[in-house]
């Protein structure tokens, strides 16, 4: 039994495709890929998978993880490259090894955030020097939160005729998802109303802000 | 994917159904083909995908040099609105490239339903609709599928139409094409050649004159088309091209597996199926082609379950040894079989066990009538011991849940037909109550009743649809009789079932129609929310023609009919013998026990595989 952790990307089109479907997708290239998967037990069996951190559908990511198991007891040195060879068009497998860290110590996600055709940064940073709060809604119902409070760091630029801000998110028990961010420098008209927007996951950071794998 | 697709994405639901790139999927280089096929499917994404035939074409003309063939699928109302708004015109999915910049463009028309998409789409793509309007060799615009047994209703707008199976003549479209393009033809003379290849039509080489009744005068062909077109039909079924491989989706579509076709065409002869006439005569697949072809879906794909298809699969003569084998085969591996289409009389439950290892899929069974005796008219040769005979067993096997299709509004129906649906459901209850292994888990009944719509090339074909007042009376009827304990019911809206017998049976006048229906908003008229009949009660009324017309006139036995030019193989003399046999309520056997002489044969030189 060795416990596969998997690092990869999900950029166009893939981008598109929501958790549910990503899930499939990557069982789907397992079988296809012909690794020694493990399947669950009882009625219905099914490649035991799990996607360590959810990311909205539309959104871009160079960091996606998750988790498979093999029969075997080592992986098979050419993981990365099978898994390549039969995944549809934007995901890309980068690195595989053991996954011995748990998902609690992921603490942090690092965004960049891209709205296009404005030119805004210097008012973004204004706007996130006092703050900024917004409705968050969750499962339990919604609160007003300060975004900043939620923000372990971030910047802005403005570049090729965007406006580009980075930010690391807090993640884990109570996650912000950067949709918010947007949300509330529309609310405060920072940002124009619908602003075409395109959100990247670049990193998922420990407590320490290492990348966490 | 450039800023403006991408800006429309991120305002509709289900955006990777727009977006390409799926496993499977094929990208040429544009700069190596000559001829650029967009296959379009006037449906969403997750039904059009769903559907064997499309995967079949893809594979087949993509496997050919110098074509390069991409899909196209209907946008949900969300999506045609962000893409009007920003200007992007109607695209195909592996290049992302415009529809107008196609050759061939070829709609399957699956459903009288989709016929307002097929203009949506062709309007998305800045194309005029008729082919009248359209006077340049390119694009050329071709339709095919079930509905062109009767294709009257949209003729003109097709330049043309493929009657029977695309494996067959679409090479030779495509080589005549070629040969035309390069030559410099004009399209009228392209598609005078065209007409003398067998199976294809070319709707405007023929005129269809009109008695002041509004029945039909006469259809002339023109210019040297035959009088009647021929259905061309895979004589060697066994070698015909098949896929290794299938797109994989990014997103749930309806039949998400691979798929294995057992044989095309049926026995049965059900009087109201158009299918079991159209697909004729039927030819087999040998079991070590299925298997073979099986595993190589499986490994090419990575599904988790493969389905045994075809109009009544438990007909298929190997079907326990196919079974046995790709089990033994698919079980360690974690892959179902999925066996669709089973006949209540043939319903073996070692053969259900033996399949349903990986996963215990639903049971269900078509009786289509509620009585012995209109079962004996539509020729569904199901007695009711049959049926509770298979339930019983598969109770006994520690099933509880069983699904039942009908029909109402069946030729010379009574209410005594209506309630006996209701009889066969408590009927089942009680089957159940006797023989569940666990009675305390319960039972769920659910019963599916569908409208009878008349179809073109079928026994029924003279047939009117019973009239509007009439299927609500019988639909109330039914759902009073249909309120018991453990029977969850469901009835078709009666409002699409008439729409699509105004166009299973119409003819070119209705052409108009459907561009007004279109025009005030239709779309999508298979889907309930984007269903409105109002759209269509003004486009008839602008157009002065009546509806009822087609949908609910009985047809006269000489008339000639809108379709009659058009030739699937079956014979309009067996057919008007079997609706007369119906009308005495006497059923024909099967086509293995013996022959009826339906014409089939004709197309084939005689091989059938009963």
């Amino acid at each position: 039994m060795y416990k596969v952790r998997l690092l990869f990307e999900k950029l166009e089109p893939a981008c598109y495709t929501s958790h549910l479907d990503l899930m499939k997708a990557l069982q789907r290239s397992l079988r296809r890929a012909g690794l020694p998967v493990r399947y669950s037990e009882g009625f219905n069996p099914h490649i035991v998978l799990s996607i360590l951190i959810p990311l909205s559908t539309g959104y871009r990511s160079v960091c996606e993880l998750c988790d498979f198991e093999l029969t075997c007891d080592d992986m098979p040195p050419d993981l990365v490259p099978r898994l390549n060879r039969v995944f549809p068009l934007g995901l890309r497998a980068i690195h595989a090894g053991p996954a011995v860290r748990p998902v609690s110590q992921a603490a942090a996600c690092e965004y960049e955030i891209r709205w296009h055709g404005v030119c805004c940064a210097q008012q973004v940073l204004t706007a996130l020097s006092d703050a900024l709060c917004v409705e968050k809604r969750s499962k339990r119902g919604s609160k007003q939160v300060d975004v900043r409070s939620y923000l372990k760091s971030f910047d802005a630029a403005d570049r090729e005729g965007d406006t580009i801000c980075r930010c690391v998110v807090q993640a884990g028990e109570d996650p912000l998802n950067p949709a918010y961010l947007t949300l509330a420098l529309t609310q405060s008209a920072v940002l124009p109303q619908d602003v075409a927007t395109t959100y990247t996951r670049c990193a998922i950071l420990d407590a320490n802000g290492k990348e966490f794998f | 994917m450039n800023n403006q697709l991408a800006a429309c994405l991120e305002h509709v639901k289900k955006p990777s159904r727009y977006t390409g790139g799926e496993y499977g999927s094929i990208v040429k280089d544009k700069q190596a083909v000559d001829v650029r096929f967009a296959f379009c499917f006037p449906e969403l994404y997750e039904i059009g995908m769903s559907h064997l035939g499309s995967k079949i074409l893809y594979g087949l003309l993509n496997s050919m040099d110098g074509v390069w063939c991409e899909r196209v699928y209907a946008p949900y109302v969300d999506m045609e609105r962000e893409m009007r708004a920003r200007g992007v015109p109607l695209y195909a999915l592996e290049s992302g490239d415009a529809l107008s910049s196609f050759d061939i463009l070829g709609f399957t028309l699956q459903y009288e339903l989709n016929y307002t998409a097929v203009l949506n789409m062709l309007d998305m793509a800045g194309i005029p609709f008729y082919s009248s309007q359209r006077p340049e060799l390119t694009p050329l615009i071709i339709a095919g599928g079930p509905c062109v047994y009767n294709c009257e209703p949209v003729a003109d707008f097709f330049d043309i139409v493929v009657i029977g199976e695309g494996e067959e003549v679409l090479p030779e479209l495509i080589a005549l094409y070629r040969a035309a393009r390069s030559a410099g033809l004009s399209k009228k003379d392209f598609l005078r050649r065209a007409a003398g290849i067998q199976g294809l039509y070319v709707p405007s080489m023929y005129e269809v004159s009109y008695h002041t009744d509004g029945t039909i005068a006469a259809v002339a062909p023109t210019g040297g088309a035959p009088a009647v077109v021929r259905k061309r039909v895979i004589a060697d079924f066994d070698k015909a091209y098949y896929p290794e491989s299938f797109i994989v989706p990014s997103t749930e579509i309806v039949f998400d597996r691979a798929m294995v076709e057992l044989f095309r065409g049926c026995r049965r002869g059900c009087r109201f199926c158009q299918a079991g006439y159209t697909y004729r005569p039927i030819r087999a697949k040998r079991p070590e082609t299925l298997e073979k072809q099986a595993r190589a879906l499986v490994d090419n794909t990575g599904y988790d379950e493969v389905s045994l298809t075809s109009l009544s699969s438990s007909d298929y003569a190997h079907l326990e040894t196919l079974c046995e084998s790709l089990v033994s085969d698919f079980e360690p591996r974690h892959i179902n079989l999925a066996l669709p289409s089973l006949r209540a009389d043939s319903f073996n439950l070692n053969l259900m066990e033996n399949i349903q290892k990986v996963r215990k899929s639903g049971l269900t069974f078509a009786p289509e009538a509620g009585t012995q005796r209109l079962r004996d008219v539509i020729n569904k040769n199901l007695r009711e011991e049959d049926l509770q005979n298979a339930c019983r067993v598969a109770f006994q096997a520690g099933y509880n849940g069983v699904k039942l299709y009908f029909m109402m509004g069946l030729p010379s129906e009574t209410d005594e037909d209506l309630l006996g649906i209701a009889s066969i459901a408590r009927n089942v209850l009680q089957t159940f109550r006797e023989n569940a292994r666990n009675r305390a888990r319960g039972v769920r009944i659910s019963i599916g009743v569908s409208t009878f719509v008349p179809k073109a090339q079928t026994p029924f074909q003279w047939c009117g649809q019973i009239a509007q007042e009439e299927i609500v009376r019988r639909q109330q009827l039914l759902m009073d009789a249909l309120k018991i304990k453990n029977v969850t019911y469901s009835l078709h809206g009666w409002k699409a079932s008439f729409l699509e017998a105004v166009l299973a049976r119409g003819s070119r006048r209705l052409a108009p129609v459907i561009e007004g229906a279109w025009r005030r908003g239709s779309r999508l008229d298979g889907w309930d929310e984007c269903f409105d009949l109002d759209h269509w009660t003004q486009a008839f009324a602008e157009c002065g023609v009546d509806p009822a017309f087609y949908a609910n006139r009985t047809m006269g036995k000489e008339e000639i009919m809108p379709w009659d030019h058009i030739f699937s193989g079956v014979t309009k003399g067996y057919l008007r013998r079997e609706y007369d046999r119906s009308l005495q309520g006497l059923p024909t056997p099967d086509c293995r026990i013996s022959c009826g002489g339906c014409g089939a044969l004709s197309l084939t030189g005689g091989k059938c595989d009963v």
